[in-house]
């Protein structure tokens, strides 16, 4: 074998290394961009969504959440050990920061940490959702955004440009508004919506993804939830690397700020990896709609195909199968209540 | 990748190219052409300087729901994934190129969406997939609305490149886009590459039938295909330049000026199969015996440096007698 520098390839990072026995000489780095794993757990299973409205309960109704939640995290753990191995599960706590600020760290965070340990859950990983926008300087939304690729109705050849523009995204074929039946001369009726891959009676969403007022974008809930799962499963990736990164937090003390609060915490210098091959959500009922939404997002997300191979490879080599398909590594408990 | 599992099962693949000259009155440099290609902000744009300055867009897919264009009029409908992406040689050459690969069987009705975004540049056909009679039908290009059309995907790709605010839209000299169709079927067992025909059409259409073994990738064949489409191209473009520019015919240094930009922007653009995979190398050599690019291109370079030469002596006998 034999090892070689680049001569003079001038574009940027270009190096090249040689090696004779895979018959490839020269090499471009920039010409075979790379893209960075992330440490994966099995499963990542989160604990709650923390909103204005459950902050105003007071710690009672943190209390009663975790209480509901402890015997369904129960039951993942003996159901990912079903096979004999010793799974490798880490938990996560994401909390609003996006839609209203309300509280700060400094007062909250200690709050949730206390009620869970009370009902005998450890919080891993603490996020906060504005980071499911905004991680890092790196703009998360916008870039899974750009990767939606439409479920086209029935009759799509190529010819039309994608939908997206609107900042709506459904599972189906639109129904003929009356604004559009009257510019088409001789069409009878109304026309309904339409699911694209019905059983027969269609369950027709039609997801807002944003909206934009006096020049600002506003993500909506489901799209920064569906952010969130896709941090999850270890498929965020911004110019090959991964975003919305852990960083270790040690002690006790939390900032007054959320700003100061980095978008992903590590509590438990102990936890598994935050990122897994599944992900699993135990929310309270009301949380159903949302969670349909997200579906109907991630069923569209062109995920980085380099992130869903490492994941899909490193599973196999623990003769793990983890689907294709994203929207099949997602799943949930929902439990009774509001 | 999913898409290189899949490709094993494959028994069809086709594409369209459109190849143009950038509307730029500069060759782009390596970074622009990068900020030029970034179709994604999250994706690296792939760039390369060896042999020649080279770059290509992140792949993009479009959703297709339709039926294929067959010439038996048979009607196959199909789901899946259209792969695109465009290119940029030299800063100068711009291409855009769709294409996808579809199995001999999919399922009986349409799947998940997640389905086809897990089979990316993949498109399932209803049932079984009469390869033949759809190869010739994309081929031949879609004949009613409604059929795929893999050149309206490639056309809107080029189109948003073209728009981009950095460029200038001052192309130096006047060329034609071209289209080259490609449609390929699997090889018989143990028989290696194969190019069937490639048709020079009117109005810029160009038709290349191949056959692939089994385990080759779309990507590789539609690199080989962006390849043949590039030099044809030039070949065609230089062909043009030298006709418009009525050498032999005219004094010879209007001859000199119509033909400066075939001196500035095309000539050194010349490097057939520069990024290949290496098992696709013997598919040029059949197009170099017969018709012979490289043999034409080089018969129109040589014209061209004579008649630089013939005319730079007496520019040189003038100069002198300036002073």
């Amino acid at each position: 074998m034999t090892e070689t520098t680049a001569t003079g390839a001038s574009a940027g990072p270009a190096t090249a290394a040689a090696t004779g026995v895979a018959g490839v000489v020269f090499r471009e780095m920039s010409a075979e961009p790379r893209t960075q794993a992330v440490p994966l757990a099995h499963v990542s299973l989160e604990l709650g969504h923390l909103y204005m409205e459950d902050f105003e309960g007071g710690p009672e109704r943190m209390r009663s959440h975790f209480a509901q939640v402890r015997p369904w995290a129960d039951a993942l753990r003996a159901s990912a050990a079903l096979d004999g191995r010793r799974p490798r599960i880490s938990t996560c706590f994401l909390i609003d920061d996006y839609f209203s600020r309300f509280s700060s760290p400094a007062e909250l965070v200690p709050m949730v940490i206390a009620e869970a340990d009370r009902a005998g859950l450890t919080i891993d990983y603490l996020a906060r959702e504005s980071g499911c926008a905004v991680a890092d300087g790196v703009p998360v939304a916008e870039d899974v955004a750009g990767r939606l690729v439409d479920s086209p109705p029935l009759g799509s050849d190529g010819s039309r440009p994608p939908a997206k523009e609107t900042g709506w995204l459904a599972n189906g074929d639109r129904a003929l508004g009356a604004e559009t039946l009257e510019a088409m001369a001789h069409t009878p009726s109304w026309r309904p919506p339409a699911e694209t891959a019905a059983r027969r009676h269609s369950v027709f969403v039609d997801v807002e993804l944003r909206d934009d007022r006096e020049g600002h974008r506003t993500w909506s809930c489901p799209f920064l939830a569906a952010v969130w799962h896709l941090a999850r499963l270890g498929l965020l990736r911004h110019g090959g690397d991964p975003v919305l990164q852990p960083r270790n937090w040690s002690g006790t003390e939390f900032p007054r700020q959320w700003d100061d609060l980095p978008p992903l915490i590590r509590l438990n210098p102990s936890a598994q990896p935050f990122s897994a091959y599944r992900t699993c959500s135990v929310l309270p009922a009301r949380f159903l709609p949302v969670e349909h939404a997200v579906r109907v997002i991630l069923d569209q997300v062109d995920a980085d195909p380099e992130a869903l191979r490492q994941a899909v490879k490193r599973a196999a080599d623990e003769r793990i199968s983890v689907p294709d398909e994203i929207p099949d590594r997602i799943s949930y408990a929902f439990y009774a209540g509001t | 990748m999913s898409a290189q599992r899949e490709a094993k099962a494959s028994v069809l693949l086709c594409g369209e190219v459109r190849t143009c000259l950038l509307q730029h009155s500069q060759s782009l440099a390596g970074d622009e052409a990068v900020k030029l290609l970034r179709l994604r902000a999250d994706e690296q744009v792939r760039s390369s300087e060896r042999p020649n300055p080279y770059a290509v867009s992140p792949d993009v897919l479009t959703g297709v729901d339709c039926r294929l264009p067959t010439v038996s009029g048979a009607k196959v409908r199909a789901v899946g994934t259209v792969t695109a992406r465009a290119a940029l040689t030299e800063g100068r050459v711009l291409q855009s190129s769709a294409w996808f690969e579809a199995p001999a069987t999919g399922p009986e009705q349409r799947q998940p969406w997640s389905h086809y975004l897990a089979r990316p540049g993949v498109v399932e056909p209803f049932g079984k997939l009469p390869d033949r009679a759809v190869a010739d039908g994309l081929l031949a290009g879609p004949r009613e609305p409604g059929e795929l059309d893999l050149g309206a995907i490639a056309e809107r790709l080029l189109g948003s490149v073209l728009r981009h605010p950095s460029l200038d839209q001052r192309a130096p000299f006047k060329s034609r886009r071209t289209r080259l169709r490609w449609a390929a079927l699997r090889a018989l067992d143990g028989e290696g590459p194969s190019i069937e025909s490639f048709t020079v059409a009117e109005e810029g259409l160009r038709t290349a039938e191949l056959r692939l073994p089994e385990g080759m990738g779309a990507a590789a064949a539609a690199a080989l295909c962006e390849d043949l489409a590039l030099h044809d191209w030039l070949l065609t473009t230089l062909v043009r330049m030298v006709e418009r520019s009525r050498l032999g015919s005219v004094d010879g240094r209007d001859a000199v000026r119509a033909l400066r930009p075939a001196v500035d922007h095309l000539m050194h653009l010349w490097m057939p199969g520069a990024r290949l995979d290496p098992s696709l190398g013997p598919l040029w050599e059949v197009l170099e015996r017969e018709p012979g690019f490289t043999r034409q291109w080089q018969s129109m370079v040589q014209r061209i440096r004579d008649q630089l030469a013939l005319q730079a002596i007496p520019l040189q006998r003038d100069a002198l007698s300036v002073h």
